[in-house]
């Protein structure tokens, strides 16, 4: 078939997709659509299209002879660079902080739910599930049968054991992650009940996500016991499909087939191979020299990225990627001081401290930002909501921002503010980890282009950059999140008066709040975690998210993208490709 | 240990002109010493008129990104476009800055401490000496990177750790010099004269106890100025916004297949200037004839 | 002789305690906060009180440190903060086969080269060949060993793609892997130091050719050759000793510094990513064992000088 009959095939197969609505994509949808042991097709779409990963494979699965994979266990051995780190320090879901170590852990083990390629959760362990109508009950059906990797079977126990391990702060750094799970319930060997505190829309991709949740991934109670936690942190046990047949500290994580794996159709591959690879050069030098064939962990440095499209043994995809990187502004500096957050847009704007802050926010170049520090990989940000996220994201933004690019403008408030040219305005510092060192000075770069002010990088390793960024003890700031799949994790992690990055261990005293805080952006953030109807939700993920870019939160700079680079021989499927996570079950060799 | 080459002859020229006369004696007749005596005067001169010899601004950064050596750019540009011959100019302040400022500060204080330590002994020695154990303990290099570990980096902590780090070596030559002319008649008479101690350590027996002195400072001069630009390259150094050769190579490591130029002209600057410095300590070590204490 | 050595052993056991004890104590003035770094931005305030109390942050210093050395006297060093927990022991000793491995073959290519070098050019002084060897020990001598790494990489392993970039493969692995991964390392770490040794020995080498017992030797009618490898040589290798001490100073250091440069997990890299993650048992572990590597080498160094030079006192 060629490309423009399927396509022609695919729009009409879509137009009578029920009552599918492009604008609305998920209007009428009931809770018990989104309960149940799998989503009807027609749900499936709307969610589809909702993530705004709706493409003409979903409609037609099979059809699309790029995705037409031969199901079933192919073998052979893939090899693969984790990228921008010299090991793998653990892959205890307890333990892991870190995205490129869930990245491998959620190949070892499983969750209860996983999300899908348009950032959807589906059930893992999960059979099926049902919510009670006041959010607050979540009963959830497990898979019978499952093995973990050491001959155990899994059942109701395991997550009770899960649950009890992960709350407890001594052994887990993710207890907040289920706080408002107020209880967990074993209702017999195969079924458990969740009681919430109070209703979170969030709860099935944020709390009971296998990867970037690693509250509830699954650990093994047995092989814990048996080998100590230090050990399980190299070489966890759990359901997933491949198990870990060697790792030592520093050395490379070899992963082999697990045969008796749920899903017979998957894992595709017998074995895999996972070298930490530190360093552009050294990455760059194995994918060309066909000594890995894959790339996952840490982002792929953006100067390698036009090299490795323009090598004809390579194939390079690139995506919206889920997260947000800002200039954080402290506003408890003199020069751009403001007390009170809770005044009209136009008050505010009257305010010397915050015509600082705005003409920062507005004088950030972000095209240029993008070309010279990203060399052209990455989409400008003016809000905490990503583009990975489909249907929340906010294209009007850009333009209606405050915050938008505007030199003349920036220039003007910073005039007014009463640093003509720059003129007057105190040396500022700006903060950076090691690695945003060179993003930094770029923006160093356009600020005193376009201000006229000097701003001095000031590397500080992790550690110390985020205890300065806690007590509120910094000017500028660069930094942000990755691994955003719900609003949630842009606007309740960010953006909030009581947001856990907001100056949390700031004095109270002389601080009444950290770097931000306003009643309305809290009230519909608040709002937006309770709302089940996607439709409203989106409404009010949207109000939080112009209201806090309008009030400059901070100035937000740029999205990352997500990057996946692998010889021509791998097959990566389109339910493979899920940003920021690595499905090496779904992957083959050709 | 060092011999005393304190002899008669000497000793009723001014003792302080004799170090230098030496020195100068031997650089006369020393090619290599000449050679490096220019290169280090170059890199001086370039340190000095560093804002009048970089043609662009070492921090203007540019969409130019990567490009190879030209009539524009004769070293090339690095990753953000910025002119990487006017960065290894600028670079070239903060190398022997740090280089010279480091060993003279090591050597005012540990010279000190050495020769307050072997002329009075007793327990003002034993601290001292444990003091000086406790360092020998670690390479130089290891006690750099420790206290900027723990001192945190900049040029000021860069400055105290490199010094610090290099403080024992002086000390340890100055006290075994002291002591091997503490006892000498000319001493003895100074002090049967009434003589105070100050004037007598540092009048007497410091002007004698120079030469190896002056050698260990020209070996410590080149390895601070390698240790300054390891401490950079680990990203322990100045900071970020200064160029500094260290940190221009570890910056340009990442995009050396890219651009081999960022990866070997700021490397030929550190070898050029350290090159130089151990000509000229190779021909003061000769001056003062004590080869077979080390490098 | 045995009581000198004995207490040279008690004196350098003494140095190690106070090492221990300065850098539990320094390290407590480094900033930032070490459970920030484990958290990094997962944690909440329970997770941080929780693991505040686990690692006995909470207790009075002088409490962590007595308690610290209890159990590094029982030869436990603690465990990492980061990650899994992993018993700084059990890093150390996964990282010290490699920097031995690299320390070892850095060695043996820098006597491999240093050796007939200096040996050369002692014997024909002033030739171009002992030209040939000065201006290539002055460029070595100052040539940093991080820029030289960077140089190999560029035409070893970028361009060339004779020789890998990074890493290390344990001998297990085989003996042709494990050295494939170590030649360029250990030549940038040798380079320096075979300056150092050709030196060394040429100049000490020259010494004893002008000696007296040397022209008794010349007029017995020995073969020139025979004069300088069967007298000669081992005479001038003892001042070639007492520097050892410093070149295995040079040694380290270059191994601190080119283990980051090649990605190889190995000591110096433990103790700067230890520094980078506030790890403190981490970094107390891996400086300990740096300085009692360097102490015990400079041990050897001084007990080997008293076996071969009878003129050592045993004050």
């Amino acid at each position: 078939m060629d490309n423009e009959k399927f396509i022609k095939k695919a729009k009409n197969e879509l137009k009578e997709a029920y009552d599918y609505d492009s604008e609305d994509p998920l209007f009428g949808l009931a809770k018990e659509d989104i309960s149940g042991d799998r989503l009807s097709r027609r749900t499936t779409l709307r969610l589809l299209a909702a993530g705004g990963a709706l493409t003409l494979a979903n409609v037609l699965p099979g059809l699309r002879p790029s995705v037409a994979f031969a199901g079933g266990h192919g073998g052979g051995e893939l090899k693969c660079a984790w990228s921008g780190v010299g090991e793998i320090v653990t892959l205890d879901p307890a333990k892991i902080n870190q995205v490129l170590q869930f990245q491998i852990a959620s190949n070892v083990l499983s969750g209860l739910m996983h999300i899908d390629n348009s950032l959807v959760a589906q059930g893992d362990l999960a059979e099926s599930w049902t919510v009670s109508s006041d959010g607050l009950n979540y009963t959830i059906k497990l898979k019978e049968g499952v093995t973990f990797h050491n001959g155990d079977m899994f059942n109701a126990d395991d997550v009770l054991f899960t649950f009890n391990r992960s709350k407890d702060p001594e052994q887990s750094i993710h207890s907040r992650v289920i706080s408002n799970v107020k209880e967990l319930q074993k209702l017999n060997d195969y079924e458990v009940k969740f009681t919430l505190s109070k209703p979170q829309a969030s709860f099935l991709t944020k709390a009971l996500e296998r990867a970037s949740g690693r509250a509830m991934t699954i650990v093994s109670q047995g092989a814990l016991d048996s080998m100590g936690a230090a050990q399980y942190g190299l070489t966890p046990v759990g359901t997933g499909p491949y198990k870990i047949v060697e790792h030592k500290q520093g050395g490379s994580v070899v992963l082999e087939r697990f045969a008796e794996y749920y899903d017979p159709g998957r894992p595709k591959l017998d074995k895999i191979t996972i070298t930490p690879v530190d360093g552009a050069e050294p990455l760059a030098a194995a994918l060309e020299a066909g000594d890995v064939q894959y790339v996952g962990g840490n982002p792929i440095p953006s100067q390698l990225i036009d090299r490795f499209k323009s090598n004809s043994n390579l194939k390079v995809d690139i995506k919206p990627g889920p997260g947000f990187q800002s200039i954080w502004l402290n506003p408890w500096r003199d020069y751009m001081r403001v007390d009170s957050f809770d005044k009209p847009l136009d008050e505010l704007k009257k305010e010397k401290g915050f015509q600082v802050r705005l003409a920062i926010a507005k004088a950030l170049d972000r095209d240029l930002f993008i070309k010279q520090a990203k060399f052209g990989n990455g989409y400008p940000a003016h809000g905490s909501i990503n583009p990975a996220m489909g249907f929340y994201f906010d294209e009007d933004l850009a333009n209606v921002s405050e915050q938008a690019y505007d030199p003349e403008g920036a220039r003007e408030l910073l005039a007014q503010a009463g640093y003509p040219g720059g003129k007057g305005f105190p040396e500022i510092k700006l903060q950076t980890t090691p690695n945003t060192k060179r993003d930094g000075l770029v923006v160093a770069n356009i600020l005193k282009q376009v201000l006229g002010i000097n701003v001095i990088v000031d590397p500080k390793d992790f550690s110390v950059g985020i205890e300065e960024f806690d007590t509120m003890d910094y000017d500028l700031r660069l930094g942000g999140s990755g691994g955003d799949y719900d609003p949630d994790d842009g606007l309740v992690d960010w953006m909030q008066t009581n947001s856990k990055f907001n100056g949390r261990k700031r004095d109270k005293s002389k601080y009444p709040f950290g770097f931000y805080s306003e009643a309305e952006s809290d009230a519909a953030a608040d709002a937006q975690s309770l709302v089940a109807d996607p439709q409203e939700r989106r409404e009010l993920v949207r109000k939080a998210n112009r209201i806090t870019s309008d009030k400059v939160t901070c100035g937000f700079l740029y999205h990352p993208v997500d990057v996946l680079v692998h010889h021509k021989s791998v097959q990566v499927p389109e339910e493979a490709r899920i940003p920021g996570l690595h499905e090496l079950d779904r992957i083959s060799l050709a | 240990m060092m011999s005393n080459h304190a002899d008669q002859d000497n000793e009723r020229r001014p003792a302080k002109f004799l170090a230098i006369t030496r020195i100068n004696d031997v650089m006369q007749a020393d090619k290599k010493a000449k050679v490096g005596l220019v290169i280090l005067f170059i890199f001086l001169l370039t340190a000095i008129f560093a804002p009048f010899l970089a043609p662009y601004d070492p921090n203007e950064m540019t969409l130019d990104m990567m490009s190879a050596p030209s009539y524009q750019h004769i070293l090339g540009t690095d990753d953000l476009g910025r002119d990487l011959f006017s960065r290894i100019i600028w670079g070239t302040q903060v190398s022997l800055f740090v280089g010279f400022v480091t060993v003279a500060i090591a050597l005012i204080v540990g010279v000190f401490l050495g020769v307050w330590a072997g002329y009075y002994g007793g327990w003002i020695d034993m601290i001292i000496m444990r003091y000086i154990d406790l360092q020998w303990a670690f390479p130089n290099f290891i006690i750099a990177v420790y206290l900027v570990a723990v001192f945190g980096t900049g040029l000021l902590n860069i400055i105290v750790a490199i010094s610090l780090a290099f403080l024992d070596d002086f000390a340890r030559v100055a006290r075994s010099m002291v002591l091997s002319l503490k006892e000498q008649p000319f001493i003895e008479a100074a002090r049967v004269q009434g003589t105070s101690d100050f004037r007598i350590m540092f009048k007497h027996i410091l002007p004698n106890a120079m030469g190896p002195i002056i050698v260990q400072a020209s070996v410590s001069i080149s390895y601070a100025i390698l240790g300054e630009a390891s401490l950079s390259f680990l990203g322990l150094g100045v900071n970020v916004n200064t160029p500094t050769w260290g940190l221009i190579l570890a910056d340009g490591r990442s995009f050396i297949s890219q651009a081999w130029w960022l990866g070997v002209f700021p490397g030929l600057a550190i070898m050029l200037v350290v090159l130089s410095i151990n000509f000229i300590g190779d021909a003061v070590r000769d001056a003062f004839d004590v080869r077979d204490s080390g490098i | 002789m045995s009581g000198y050595i004995l207490r040279r052993i008690f004196g350098a056991l003494l140095v190690m305690m106070a090492v221990a004890t300065l850098v539990f104590f320094m390290l407590r003035l480094v900033p930032g906060d070490p459970i920030a770094a484990m958290l990094a931005d997962a944690g909440s305030d329970e997770a941080r009180d929780a693991l505040t109390k686990k690692f006995g942050f909470d207790q009075p210093v002088i409490v962590q440190y007595f308690k610290w050395l209890l159990n590094l006297l029982q030869g436990d060093l603690g465990t990492s903060l980061y990650g899994s927990n992993q018993s700084v022991t059990n890093i150390l000793y996964e990282a010290l086969p490699r920097t031995l491995s690299l320390a070892g073959l850095s060695f043996f290519i820098a006597i491999a080269i240093a050796l007939p070098a200096g040996i050369i050019s002692a014997i024909k002084k002033n030739s171009a060949a002992d030209n040939t060897v000065s201006v290539f020990a002055f460029l070595g001598l100052s040539m940093p060993d991080f820029w030289l790494a960077i140089l190999l990489i560029i035409v070893f392993a970028a361009n060339l793609q004779w020789l890998p970039a990074i890493g290390y493969v344990p001998l297990s692995s085989g003996f042709w892997e494990w050295l494939r991964h170590l030649i360029l390392p250990s030549i940038a770490i040798g380079t320096g130091f075979s300056a150092i040794i050709a030196r060394m020995v040429r100049s000490s080498l020259l010494g004893e050719l002008k000696s007296d017992y040397m022209r008794t030797a010349a007029a017995k009618g020995l073969s020139p050759s025979s004069m300088v490898v069967v007298h000669a040589l081992p005479n001038a290798m003892l001042p070639v000793v007492t520097v050892l001490g410093i070149a295995i100073a040079l040694l380290i250091s270059g191994a601190v510094v080119v283990e980051n440069v090649f990605s190889i997990k190995g000591l110096g890299r433990v103790l700067i990513q230890g520094i980078l993650n506030r790890d403190y048992p981490v970094v107390q572990g891996a400086v300990l064992l740096i300085s009692a590597f360097f102490v015990f080498a400079n041990l050897m160094v001084d007990l080997l000088y008293a076996v071969i030079d009878p003129r050592v006192r045993y004050e």
